[in-house]
């Protein structure tokens, strides 16, 4: 072969590999860029809800409180007649049956909103308000155009007469999308209007506060102790072995060990973000240890010399000169490890969190929901207002993760010092 | 030295620095040699060719000067190489001393009668070949880096001084009786002398030679025979 | 001559199964300048390690025999190394500053061995160290920038500055200008010169030229072993070892 065989056999081959490499990347962007389209365009619908002006009059007939009575006789008052009153007004129906096709159009909370604005302002007996009710899933899907209505009455959820009911309301104005306020404040519940992932949020906090509470301290002290004090022998040598294999093992192991010690021996109460801050706690330890003990070696041994030879104890060096340069790399392992604690979900749902809760904890002992199983929960549910729930909740999800890492790329850069 | 310089180019800049100094050597006996032969036969055509090798002499001593920086400069050389350095800037210094000694003694010859006495010139002869003697074996042991030679030499120079002494009382004695020799018995004395200084600079050459392979001076006073009062 | 101030008495030093050094005996002279000399690997950075009790640090390190400090036994598991380490102090082959500010750098020592007690006492040893490491001039407008963001020089002499504001009595240097320019090496060959009115100083190099400088003294180690010491000059002019001779003419083969 000449020379200019092989000078152009050579540049071939890299144009080749730049190709390839190119492609790939191509290829991995065209997949995120699906996954995020799906998710988004089935998802971000979840963040308005469909609302029903209605008018309200407090008939002080219908109820049995007065103007200014105390929030507590409110709260006990039965405003179920008014509530049917006031939807049954909102459309002439002919017959029972059709009432009660039109009470459907309204979510069942519809009693609850009612009492609330009564709540907010509790001189209104005897006075007429308009209202912005939240309708029903099916409406709900219906407006947002996710619910076909060429179908056959029998294979509909709606029925014909609803429908008439909808384009009435619809060509009167009475329709409109309001902001998702329940998505946000709500926990789970079986209706989808009414779900939210209040709960799940709350029950996520409280697990990664309880996990960071736990894992970070023991796995800096335990980085710090390994990798500058303990003498390098069998011992430790199989310890951090264990370690980089525990960083492997399946996290649905972590759930049954948790299961064993922390529900059946201990019997911690089931379901609470205590017991999945611990089994979290367990997960990530290992996948703390290991970046901190990197960050740990990163730091060049001539730090460690230097301060020692200037009279600083063993103590004193690591403590004043390595823990302080290796804290961005620690800080930014840590918060990628509470990351993939936070998308965590088959540990949850073997120590019970995956279970239907409809209160929002207000402790750690609370039983409660958590983000990933809330995904896990909704995308089995059959109704179609929770598919652009599970969406929206991913959507949540990944934006605290992409958050998350944001904040360890930038404590990596803004406090990484630089030595030669 | 058993061991070579890991710089090859090194070793060869010091060997090519040795070899200068013997070859100036050599220069500077055999222009010893003539001048010599041309005192004690009263050769005055020989006396041109005699000073022209003094030029080839000095061109010599500049040439080791210029290898001598550039080696210092160069390789910082240490211990044994450094002394083998400033020993051939010594040696060399010597030798173009010597070599002018004998430039002058051969300008000596021009004013010298044809018929000088046998007697005188013998003394002068006898000196004369002792230094050149003198100045071989120095070399030689220069070249052998023989420690025991060098001292010989050096403690040899008293010899030189007692034939300086001889020569000197003969040539006094020749101008004592007649004061008409005045003019070139001075010559004849500064010949002497000549050559005795010429025996003072292979006592140094000895001596640097013993620094330049024990790295220590020579312990004791030079050893000194009879000596003229100047 | 001075005083003996640091001597080792068939000092060993093995790295595991490894002998690093065989019965090195050593005098070093007060207020002096000793510089070892020896190819790489042969042992001269192991001694002036154990001066300072820093192979320590090595978990394979084992060190026989006797060092001693104004006649005290160093080489005891009683001795508190941290207080050996405020009386010698080490400068290494690269500069290697805090990553903190230049003022910071000087002032840790004499914190943590609670000598300063006021910011003023500790502002006068940063000035004091600083000036006898001829950097003050330098710095003094910029004592609370990095001092890793110094020249190559000034971070050695950062370093010297570091080791002097404990006010030790032995200063051991490690190759401290193997890093740096010429100009830069100059300058601390100078400060070298300075310091050794106050301070013993050994100094690792492997610059004969400037063993020959800075140094009264000199040892050359080869594979572990002591080979010659002597005085700096008789060493450079006449070693009486061939194997000294050879190594430092160059013909170390």
């Amino acid at each position: 072969m000449t020379k200019e065989q092989r000078l152009k056999k050579r540049h071939s081959a890299e144009r080749r590999f730049r190709f390839y490499g190119i492609a790939s990347i191509c290829v991995a962007l065209l997949f995120v860029l699906i996954l995020v389209n799906n998710i988004f365009s089935k998802g971000s619908s979840a963040f308005m809800k469909t609302v029903i002006d209605v008018e309200v009059f407090y008939d002080p007939e219908l109820i049995e409180i007065e103007n200014g009575a105390s929030e507590e006789n409110i709260r006990e008052a039965d405003f179920y007649d008014i509530t049917i009153e006031t939807l049954l007004k909102s459309y002439p129906a002919k017959n029972l049956d059709e009432e009660n096709e039109l009470i459907d159009l309204f979510t069942t909370d519809a009693e609850i909103e009612i009492k609330k604005a009564f709540l907010e302002n509790n001189n209104l007996i005897g006075k007429k308000i308009n209202l912005e009710i939240t309708s029903s899933d099916d409406i709900d899907q219906l407006h947002k155009g996710n619910y076909p209505r060429d179908l056959p009455e029998d294979r509909r959820r709606i029925s014909n007469f609803q429908l008439k009911i909808y384009d009435t309301l619809v060509e009167n104005n009475k329709i409109n999308k309001n902001f998702n306020n329940y998505y946000f404040n709500n926990g789970d519940s079986r209706d989808p209007e009414l779900a939210g992932i209040g709960g799940a949020l709350v029950g996520s906090f409280y697990s990664i506060i309880i996990c960071l509470l736990l894992a970070f301290p023991v796995a800096v002290l335990a980085s710090i102790y390994l990798e500058e004090f303990a003498p390098k022998n069998k011992i430790t040598d199989f310890i951090e072995i264990n370690i980089n294999n525990l960083a492997a093992v399946p996290s649905i192991v972590y759930g049954l060990l948790a299961l064993q010690i922390l529900l059946a021996t201990i019997q911690l109460p089931r379901s609470t973000p205590l017991v999945a801050g611990i089994t979290l706690a367990l997960m990530t330890l290992p996948r703390i240890i290991i970046p901190c003990r990197a960050s740990l070696k990163a730091v060049p041994p001539s730090i460690r010399e230097g301060a020692l030879a200037v009279g600083a104890s063993k103590f004193q060096s690591v403590f004043h000169h390595v823990v302080p340069l290796s804290l961005p790399g620690t800080l930014s392992g840590t918060i990628i490890g509470l990351a993939q604690a936070l998308g965590e979900t088959a540990p949850l749902i073997l120590i019970g969190m995956v279970a239907f809760v409809v209160d929002i904890p207000s402790t750690p002992i609370d039983p409660s929901s958590s983000l990933p199983v809330q995904v896990y929960l909704w995308s089995e549910s059959a109704e179609r207002g929770f598919v652009e729930k599970t969406s929206a909740t991913i959507m949540m999800l990944l934006s605290f993760l992409i958050v998350m890492n944001f904040i360890a790329v930038y404590l990596r850069q803004k406090f990484e010092k630089r030595w030669n | 030295m058993s061991n070579e310089h890991t710089v090859k180019s090194y070793e060869e800049e010091l060997q090519f620095l040795v070899d200068s100094v013997i070859k100036m050597g050599s220069l500077t006996e055999s222009q010893m040699v003539d001048s010599m032969d041309a005192i004690i036969k009263v050769d005055k055509d020989s006396i041109d060719k005699i000073i022209k090798s003094d030029d080839e002499i000095n061109k010599f001593r500049s040439k080791i000067d210029t290898q001598i920086m550039t080696l210092l400069v160069k390789r910082a050389p240490m211990a044994i190489d450094l002394r083998e350095t400033i020993s051939s800037l010594k040696i060399s210094q010597d030798l173009e001393r010597i070599g002018d000694l004998s430039k002058s003694n051969a300008k000596k010859v021009k004013p010298l009668p044809l018929d000088l006495p046998e007697e005188l010139l013998s003394n002068l002869k006898r000196l004369g070949e002792l230094v050149i003697k003198q100045l071989n074996d120095v070399l030689d042991s220069y070249v052998n880096k023989n420690y025991d030679k060098a001292k010989e030499v050096w403690k040899k120079d008293e010899q030189v001084d007692d034939l300086t002494y001889i020569a000197m009382e003969s040539v006094i004695d020749f101008l004592s009786k007649d004061k008409k020799n005045l003019d070139f018995s001075t010559h004849l004395i500064f010949a002497t002398k000549n050559l005795e200084r010429a025996g003072d600079h292979i006592t140094n050459i000895a001596e640097s030679i013993c620094y330049l392979i024990k790295g220590e001076y020579l312990k004791g006073s030079r050893p000194k025979g009879k000596v003229i009062q100047e | 001559m001075n005083e003996v101030k640091i001597k080792s008495n068939n000092l060993n030093v093995f790295y595991g199964d490894k002998q690093a050094l065989f019965d090195v005996n050593l005098d070093l002279n007060e207020k002096e300048v000793t510089a070892l000399i020896g190819p790489s690997g042969c042992g001269k950075s192991t001694f002036i390690r154990c001066i300072n009790r820093m192979n320590d640090v090595i978990d394979i390190c084992k060190v026989t025999g006797n060092i001693e400090i104004d006649g005290v036994e160093i080489n005891d598991e009683n001795l508190d190394v941290v207080s050996l380490r405020e009386r010698v102090g080490m400068v290494f082959q690269k500069p290697n500053p805090f990553p903190k500010s230049i003022y910071d750098n000087i002032s840790y020592g004499p914190k943590i061995h609670g000598k300063g007690e006021t910011k003023s006492e500790l502002d006068e040893i940063v000035e004091r160290s600083l000036k006898k490491a001829a950097l003050w001039e330098e710095v003094k407008d910029r004592l609370d920038e990095p001092g890793t963001g110094l020249s190559g020089g000034q971070q050695q002499r950062l370093c010297i500055a570091r080791a002097i504001s404990v006010n030790p009595e032995v200063i051991l240097m490690d190759e401290p200008c193997s890093a740096l320019d010429p100009i830069a090496t100059a300058k601390i060959e100078e400060l070298i010169d300075e310091l050794k009115k106050t301070y013993t100083i050994v100094i690792v190099t492997h610059s004969m030229a400037q063993a020959v400088r800075v140094s009264q003294k000199t040892g050359f180690f080869h594979l572990g072993k002591l080979i010659e010491v002597g005085k700096t000059e008789k060493i450079f002019k006449n070693p009486d070892n061939k194997m000294t001779q050879d190594y430092i003419t160059g013909r170390f083969g």
